[in-house]
């Protein structure tokens, strides 16, 4: 029995690891300060009649800084590091978008959120990416 | 090789691997390092607490479940097991119910972390495999108040020995976090050659003019040629002690490069609870066994008397007995293989194995003098 507790989680541990080389979030893979890589995004709220409102103004009672507290997502028009890697950080940003998209009840016109994100891979090139939360019911 | 001989081997592997999960080895390492967890404990709740206290939850902004049948708890009931978790991070601390109050412990940190993905980084991750290792070992039998409370109704003190496999697992364990941070710096050649160190650096560069650092230094922490070396330097390191903590021979320097590394992580960048955490995990390298070395002093002597209340006052892991020696005898100390060092070597020796002040007594093993009062043939 004590075998094969210590030699399951010997396993699991080494399968975490490697894990850690193509895994967003990359849990129990000890990589650590992985990257110098930086990014930004413009946040908007695209409404129902097309609009395309920066998230850095408030909205119906939101504010984006309010609702996004962690990883370093308040301020994403701000080139910031990546700390934890750029997929870590673009997988949470791609999250983040979901998450306000589905918990903005009193917002009843925007119909998704778009993150035109910047990123810079250490010192590659810049490459852009686009992020969109879900389509959200009910905006008019 | 024989047939017979072929099919032989994986049962002596499995044999030797049972005899050494089941040996019995003191639990005085985990026993010290349950004690140093209770802090790390507060200090990673702290933040959930006071965010809490103050009406703040995770659920009050973006958090991301791990799992949707996940059980949430909410409003003041999170809170509150919060605050349950750091009483039974005291208590673990204490040995107050050491078995009950360590498995709360790891349960509430545990399902706090895996509410959300946010709430994941490298020295959650590590504090979680500490405590669950802390949780499965008898490691409140010393160190303890359950302990204290056995010898006040007259108890006989439970066997401080135990079979040594959470030990060894947590041995691993500290060993992947430093070898899983170098290979995966090891083989990205932007952190191998420097480039990720370059960026960050020159990236911090007004932080780095408000040290009180000579402009020299700034240039030359700043050139992209410094970093193609101390990059290495810095890989290197992570690897060494990863590997050098299984050797006796190597053991002692990669717990001292150790400390210096979490230091400098410290100093330089925020990293949560991680390098307490990692400081305190190095405990577990010391020979899990107790009082097999001997301190002689001279009862009559203020210098030896003052070693001798040091050594009962901060020898932690319990490395040494103090025994008296008749008046006018050298201070000596008998080491494991029967050495005996006297005099200024002895003081040295001593303390480079207390925890607290091992690591600045280490570097006086390499003196000469003193290498020559340890080696065998001096005794």
């Amino acid at each position: 029995m004590r075998r094969v507790v210590v030699v399951s989680v010997v396993v699991l541990q080494l399968g975490f690891v490697a894990r850690g080389y193509w895994s967003d979030h990359k849990e129990f893979g000890f990589q650590m300060f992985p990257e110098s890589s930086t990014w930004r995004a413009d946040v908007v709220r695209v409404t129902a009649d097309g609009r395309r409102v920066p998230v850095e103004l408030p909205w119906s009672g939101y504010r984006w800084d309010e609702l996004v507290q962690d990883r370093g997502l308040s301020y994403p028009s701000v080139r910031h590091h990546a700390d934890a890697g750029l997929d870590n950080q673009l997988a949470f940003l791609d999250a983040a978008l979901d998450w306000v998209a589905d918990n903005t009840p009193r917002d009843r016109e925007t119909r998704y959120l778009e993150a035109s994100v910047t990123a810079w891979h250490n010192d590659d090139p810049p490459r852009r990416e686009l992020l969109r939360s879900g389509v959200r019911g009910g905006a008019r | 090789m024989t047939a017979a001989a072929v099919g032989a081997r994986p049962h002596g592997l499995a044999s030797r691997l049972d005899e050494l999960l089941g040996r019995a080895v003191s639990m005085r390492g985990l026993a010290l390092l349950r004690v140093l967890t209770g802090p790390v404990v507060l200090l990673h709740l702290q933040p959930f607490i006071s965010d809490g206290l103050d009406g703040r939850i995770y659920s009050d902004a973006f958090y991301e479940p791990y799992a949707a049948w996940y059980p949430e708890l909410t409003g003041a009931a999170y809170v509150g097991l919060l605050l349950l978790g750091a009483v039974a991070a005291v208590a673990m601390s204490l040995g107050v119910l050491t078995r009950l109050a360590t498995a709360a412990t790891f349960a509430i940190v545990a399902y706090n972390v895996f509410l959300s993905t946010t709430h994941f980084h490298n020295n959650r991750a590590y504090l979680l495999i500490v405590l669950g290792l802390l949780a499965v070992a008898p490691s409140g039998r010393e160190l303890s108040v359950d302990a204290w409370v056995r010898r006040r109704r007259g108890l006989p003190a439970l066997d401080t020995s135990a079979p040594g496999w959470p030990l060894w697992l947590l041995r691993f364990e500290c060993a992947a976090v430093y070898g899983a941070s170098g290979l995966s710096k090891l083989v990205d050649p932007d952190w191998f050659g420097g480039t990720v160190t370059w960026q960050r650096v020159v990236r911090a560069r007004d932080d780095l003019e408000a040290w009180p650092l000579p402009d020299w230094a700034v240039s030359v922490l700043t050139d992209r040629g410094f970093h193609t070396g101390a990059a290495k330097f810095i890989v290197l390191t992570e690897l060494f002690i990863a590997i050098g903590l299984w050797w006796r021979g190597s053991r002692y320097a990669a717990v001292w490069v150790a400390v210096v590394f979490h230091v400098s992580i410290e100093a330089s960048a925020s990293v949560q609870v991680f390098s307490f955490l990692a400081i305190a995990v190095l405990v577990i390298w010391a020979v899990p066994s107790t009082r097999d070395r001997v301190l002689r002093i001279d009862p009559t002597a203020a210098r030896h008397r003052r070693l001798g209340a040091v050594v009962r006052g901060l020898d932690w892991l319990a490395r040494f007995r103090v025994e008296q020696a008749p008046a006018g005898s050298p201070l000596e100390v008998v080491d494991r293989d029967g050495t005996a060092v006297r005099g200024g070597p002895a003081v040295a020796f001593v303390l480079s194995r207390l925890p607290l002040t091992a690591w600045f007594a280490l570097p006086a093993l390499l003196v000469p003098a003193v290498r020559r009062a340890r080696s065998p043939r001096a005794a």
